[in-house]
């Protein structure tokens, strides 16, 4: 141990601190210069950065489970942390798909079975609102649009969430 | 739906889908050092419990400000403040009026309210930022989201 310690001459001590400090220090100023240049365009996409949700890949399965994390959101006077959630799954095609828990009428939580008449939908418990599998509202309930998708990718077999996001109208 | 001025707008152009108010009671005296810690405690418990409620039924339910009072004043006195919030409450054309509070006080004077108490034994003290202390309070709110529910239909 100490005998390996020892290889570390004063000089290179010296050196490998004072490029640490530097680059430190140069860091610190360049940071906010490279902040100020990228926020605007940050701000005018209005994208948030994706965040690992603690969901491994292959522990999604075709039955849509609720998921909860949370995000730093600075929102005019408060700054706080706010819990977001999604539900996910594999759909038929293999493919992750991870909806918004809002319902699209007045914002109530839909939850996956809501209601036992209903199975195999998502369920809104405020008026009854319905959704098919695919996020797509069912007509004659209350929401007139399907449920907002997550911005999603997969980085090293975990997913990461984004926004919610409104789909086209198809 | 919360008390502020975007839901309030939400709330006026969709007054028949929401037809449930929530109203927190919530006790307030600042005079006695030993129940101080646990009061204030309980207040934020409360309120957290009423934002949750809040977040998963707003398309129906209207939070309002809590109603406050000195913990040591007669119920009496109190029952018809709150009648009186509930009849102005009722001027609009909600249907379902519930009252959410950890002071058993209220339970005795239950029949003489306008509305449905949900009075529910509340601990006095605690971390609310332990994972126990959350998955607890999850759980409340499922099984007042669900008895709320079964008013509604
Ligand atoms: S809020 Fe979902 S159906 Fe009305």
């Amino acid at each position: 141990m100490s005998e390996k310690k020892q290889q570390v001459s004063r000089r290179q001590f010296l050196n490998y601190t004072l490029t640490g400090v530097g680059g430190f220090m140069a860091a610190g100023m360049l940071m906010p210069m490279v902040r100020m240049a990228v926020d605007p365009v940050l701000k005018e996409s209005g994208h948030g950065g994706l965040t690992n949700v603690s969901l491994a890949v292959e522990d999604i399965t075709t039955e849509p489970q609720r998921i909860d994390w949370k995000i730093d959101q600075v929102d005019g006077w408060y700054e706080s942390e706010v819990s977001r959630s999604a539900w996910v799954f594999k759909d038929e095609n293999d493919e992750i798909q991870a909806f918004s828990p809002i319902c699209k009428h007045l914002g109530c939580v839909v939850s996956w079975e809501g209601n036992e008449s209903y199975p195999n939908e998502f369920f809104c418990p405020c008026h009854n609102g319905r959704y098919y599998k695919s996020g797509e509202n069912v007509p004659g309930t209350p929401p007139l649009a399907p449920l907002d998708v997550y911005e999603q990718e997969v980085r090293d077999g975990m997913l990461f969430l984004g926004d919610a996001v409104p789909r086209e109208e198809a | 739906m919360k008390w502020k001025k975007n839901d309030i707008i939400q709330y006026m152009e969709a007054k028949d889908f929401i037809d449930s108010v929530l109203i927190p009671l919530v006790p307030f005296q600042v005079s006695d050092d030993n129940t101080l810690p646990s009061s204030t405690f309980q207040s934020e418990v409360i309120q957290i419990l009423a934002n949750e409620i809040e977040k998963e039924l707003t398309g129906r339910v209207l939070l309002t400000p809590p109603l406050h009072y000195l913990k040591s004043t007669n119920k009496d006195t109190e029952v018809s403040r709150l009648n009186q919030w509930v009849q102005d409450v009722k001027q609009q054309p909600f249907e379902h009026v519930f009252f959410l509070t950890f002071d058993s006080g209220w339970k005795k004077v239950e029949k003489e309210l306008d509305g449905t108490l949900l009075w529910l034994p509340g601990s006095k003290s605690g971390n609310l930022q332990s994972a126990e202390m959350r998955a607890v309070i999850k759980d409340q709110v499922d099984q007042l989201g669900e008895l709320i529910r079964s008013y509604w239909v």
